[in-house]
């Protein structure tokens, strides 16, 4: 039982960082009905900004609470800006043609982040500073739980909050609630179709950012290939949770982080993906949309 | 601009160069083009080139696989990398432990994967496509891991020492040889998929990835044709992958990664999507291009990921991509004279109506003649949440008569339609037509039982060319089975002769001989609503559900629709319409059903309905409540 739980909270610390990536994907995916591959790698893009200001800069001595803020922030900024130039320049003139061919772009936009990271930061693996938060813990019963994984879940639990607040509490997330359901309806209310995806991006690419630098503190190792890896686990837990649908995101990107945790624990960490995707397959097979999906429109 | 390009000179020239290179077979023109390549290549390229070119015919192989399952049917797949790796184990697992050769091991490569495909299509056929991407990618993923963990298949270290090909003593182990047999591989690669593209399978693929409903209710089995996507897709890739095995002589699972199922799907998409030269010239840019860019060393992915972004702004449609307009598409059959056709449809659909009945009084059923019941409709109900959409309907239609259904928007007439076309299953009530009950059956069951639509929005293939979209009303009536398909053997040649045929002999019947060959979407509103009417007609149906055939028809056109109803009449076949247009209605129908708020409310002959009290009022409201509370605010 004790190492049951040892196993729950190392899968919903994961499980969080997933979600955030899941939810990217599920605001993106809601809005122009995209699966924007490139949201794995611009975690990547987020761990490495935040590596650079951490190390190359030397941010890192500086007051922790200060260097912290400096970290999620600016990359956070960074990459929601790279993601605009992806939507500006290669999504945008596709949005109303072939979703094949829309689909292709967005892979070509994943390899080209990776490319260009390895290009900028150099094939290496890179290291995050290993003692950033205290390392320490504390014991709960037989469970081992470190003050790393209460922040950063806390800080994960914090934006996934302050997502839903903007969601449902401000007009520009009705606006986006909106044309997640009828476009054409939503442009002849007077909302601005262009800024709402802006927007959507924008969200998207400061969450998937946030769980990058969450992923360096905590696994301390950072690559430019590590966003495959992620964006895959992401994309399955938005699936499962029901592409599109937020809680659904979050649920499945927990879903996902558990059911690695346990598998590594108990099978072992080769058969991590085989369980994730059986899983996968057995939930839309029983449930086409998802865990809570709705039935929207096919587009193709 | 082709057919602008046909009124020139030089262009009716290319035309029928065209045209003449069309009739010579296929299989002729791969061989001599594959051929030619070869002589090139190996009398020209050194090994490296020659090495470059068997990676292309690889990646060709694959890339006519993955065409069928998303080229052709529209199931994105991003797994596909898992077949190559289940052909790839299969054949070699078979030559290192079985000490078989390797052209044995091919058939059983190609019958694993096909498995493989029917494994995973299975229950996957009703996902929509997102999420279909995924399930793909997962079943990718785990085969690969599987074959990883698997101590019997060599686990991370794979398959090693994998025997050359042998062919009667000789053995193929040069670059060139390989090239010899990759492009041996790579022509019955060709030549069935191109067999396919034009069979009964092709046209039904792309009319499942335009319109699943539409295809579905003009007779395609959509659930079946999608699985054999995947088990056609499959075993393409199987064949790439024992290849791919004997060539390399030691596979491990790194070879068969997501990043390749990526590549064969950048493949496809490059070439365009549906295009077999398209495909070819795809692996030719997916190989080389990157090894020409090697000189670029360190940023050659880049340059590729930024090549492959643009190309897919500037040309979204791919290279190469498939025109489905044919400026002649009529080009080798035998001319009719008008007068002709007609009697030969006559006599077709007679023939067809007494096979149909003998049939029918074979097993048992009675076949009503002219003028008795032939559909009955029986207590139907429908509900949609708290509306009761049709309530309680009953009501017979007599063999041979036009029978009209109006009534006000909203009175249930489409959703009763679509709980005859079983588009829907009706909550309540039971639905008889030739005395045998349809209600649960699928939509092309209950085409190829004999009931034809067409649709109250036009519901065309859109990408389509106008005779290919009647070519697939005549579905139902194909006999020949997909291996004949394959092999586009004589009785299948002869199969497509007849479709093409009838299904021009079907568009002159309404008159659209002349515009066959364009897409369905070039027509005017009134000519694409023939085109339905002819897609309907094109499987010789008992009895045919005209949706609102004369809706944004001007008075001339409704003229000819009119001409039409009746012409179809004449054939012996039941017509049932609805429409708002009464003078239309009351001019061709024999009996007029009144539809209002989902109550049948009146059946009659149209003098009858014309006089009903309750008719009237349905339409115009009752004289004490609207017109009354208009007159007192008016005063």
């Amino acid at each position: 039982m004790g190492v049951f739980l040892q196993y729950t909270v190392i899968g919903l610390t994961v499980g969080s960082f997933y979600a955030l990536v899941a939810l990217g994907y599920t605001i993106v995916y809601g809005i122009i009905r995209l699966i924007n591959f490139a949201q794995g790698d611009l975690s990547m893009v987020g761990a490495f900004l935040g590596w650079t200001l951490l190390v190359s800069f030397g941010f890192e001595h500086l007051p922790i609470y200060l260097a912290l803020v400096i970290a999620f922030v600016v990359p956070m900024i960074g990459t929601a800006v790279v993601n605009l130039g992806i939507l500006q320049f290669a999504y945008k003139p596709l949005l109303r043609r072939s979703l094949l061919a829309i689909l292709i772009t967005a892979l070509g936009m994943s390899l080209l982040l990776q490319n260009a990271a390895e290009l900028i930061w150099g094939a290496a693996i890179e290291a995050y500073p290993p003692n950033l938060l205290p390392l320490s813990g504390f014991f709960v019963g037989p469970v081992h739980v470190t003050y790393v994984q209460i922040a950063l879940v806390t800080a994960s639990l914090l934006l996934m909050g302050g997502l839903v607040a903007f969601v449902q509490g401000t007009t520009m997330g009705t606006a986006m609630r909106a044309l997640a359901v009828d476009h054409d309806a939503a442009r002849l209310m007077g909302i601005d179709v262009d800024a709402v995806i802006r927007i959507a991006f924008v969200l998207g690419a400061m969450l998937a950012a946030a769980s990058g630098v969450m992923l360096g503190i905590y696994y301390v190792q950072i690559h430019f290939t590590m966003g495959f890896l992620l964006g895959l686990r992401a994309f399955t837990a938005a699936v499962l949770g029901g592409i599109g649908n937020i809680p659904g995101a979050m649920v499945g990107g927990l879903l996902i982080g558990l059911l690695e945790a346990y598998t590594t624990g108990y099978l072992s960490g080769t058969w991590e993906d085989v369980v994730v995707f059986g899983v996968l397959i057995t939930v839309l097979i029983v449930k086409p949309t998802g865990l809570f999906g709705e039935r929207v429109a096919e587009r193709m | 601009m082709i057919a602008q390009l046909a009124e020139r000179p030089v262009g009716r020239a290319y035309a029928t160069v065209r045209d003449r290179l069309g009739r010579t077979p296929y299989w002729s023109r791969v061989i001599v083009v594959l051929v030619a390549i070869g002589a090139a290549v190996i009398s020209w390229g050194d090994d490296y080139v020659t090495a470059v070119a068997v990676s292309v015919a690889t990646y060709a192989m694959l890339g006519l696989g993955l065409n069928i399952v998303v080229g052709y049917a529209g199931l994105l797949d991003l797994g596909y990398a898992a077949f190559f790796a289940i052909g790839a184990y299969t054949s070699a697992l078979l030559m290192t432990q079985a000490h078989w050769n390797f052209f044995t091991t091919l058939p059983f490569a190609v019958l694993f994967t096909g498995t493989a495909g029917a494994i995973l299509g299975y229950p996957t056929l009703r996902l929509r496509s997102d999420y279909l991407a995924i399930v793909t990618l997962g079943f990718g993923e785990m085969t690969r891991i599987t074959f990883n963990n698997w101590e019997f298949a060599g686990g991370p270290n794979g398959v090693l020492g994998i025997p050359w090909p042998n062919f009667f003593g000789y053995e193929f182990n040069t670059q060139g040889d390989f090239f010899i047999v990759g492009l041996f591989l790579l022509a019955i690669a060709m030549i069935f998929a191109e067999h396919l593209d034009h069979s009964r399978l092709g046209r039904g693929w792309v009319a499942i990835k335009d319109d699943e409903f539409a295809a579905e209710s003009v007779g395609v089995p959509s659930l079946r044709l999608k699985l054999f996507a995947y088990v056609m897709g499959g075993m393409w890739g199987g064949l790439a992958g024992a290849f791919f095995a004997t060539r390399i002589g030691a596979i491990d699972p790194t070879s068969f990664t997501f990043q390749l199922s990526v590549l064969i799907l950048i493949v496809i998409v490059l070439g365009g999507t549906g295009s077999l030269p398209g495909v070819l010239l795809g692996a030719l840019v997916v190989v080389a291009l990157p090894e020409v860019l090697r000189e670029l060393s360190d940023v050659r992915l880049l340059v590729f990921a930024i090549l492959l972004v643009g190309m897919m702004l500037l040309r979204p449609q791919g290279l190469w991509p498939r025109i489905r307009r044919k400026p002649k598409p009529f080009y080798g059959l035998e001319e009719e004279e008008a007068e002709d056709t007609a009697a030969r449809i006559l006599r077709e659909h007679q023939v067809q109506m007494e096979a149909r009945d003998r049939r029918h009084a074979a097993a048992g059923h009675k076949v009503p003649s002219v003028g008795e019941t032939l559909l009955q409709v029986e207590g139907v109900v429908q509900q949609f949440g708290g509306l009761r959409a049709v309530d309680n309907v009953s009501f017979n239609v007599r063999r041979g008569e036009i029978f009209s259904i109006i009534g006000p928007n909203g009175g249930g007439k489409t959703t009763l339609f679509n709980c005859i076309t079983g588009v829907q299953r009706p909550k309540r009530g039971q639905v008889l037509f030739d005395g045998r009950p349809v209600v649960g059956l699928r939509p092309h069951v209950i085409v190829a039982r004999g009931i034809g639509r067409t649709f109250q929005g036009i519901r065309l293939f859109k990408n389509m060319a106008v005779f290919e979209n009647v070519m697939v009303g005549l579905y139902p009536r194909h006999r020949t089975m997909t291996w004949q398909a394959m092999l586009h053997t004589p009785g299948e040649r002869k199969d497509e002769l007849r479709t093409l045929q009838e299904s021009r002999r079907w568009l002159s019947f309404v008159g659209l001989e002349s515009v066959a060959g364009r897409l369905a979407t070039e027509l005017s509103y009134a000519d694409q609503r023939r085109v339905e009417i002819a897609r309907a007609l094109a499987a010789h149906p008992h009895l045919v559900l005209f949706d609102e055939p004369a809706a944004g028809m001007n008075p001339t056109e409704k003229l000819e629709l009119v001409a039409i109803i009746r012409k179809i009449r004449d054939l012996g076949i039941t017509v049932i319409l609805i429409d708002h247009d009464m003078s239309l209605v009351m001019r061709v129908s024999d009996r007029i059903a009144v539809l209002d708020h989902g109550i049948l409310i009146a059946l009659g002959k149209p003098a009858e309905i014309q006089n009903n009290p309750a008719v009237i009022e349905a339409y115009l409201g009752r004289e004490d409540d609207d017109m009354g509370t208009l007159t007192a605010q008016e005063a």
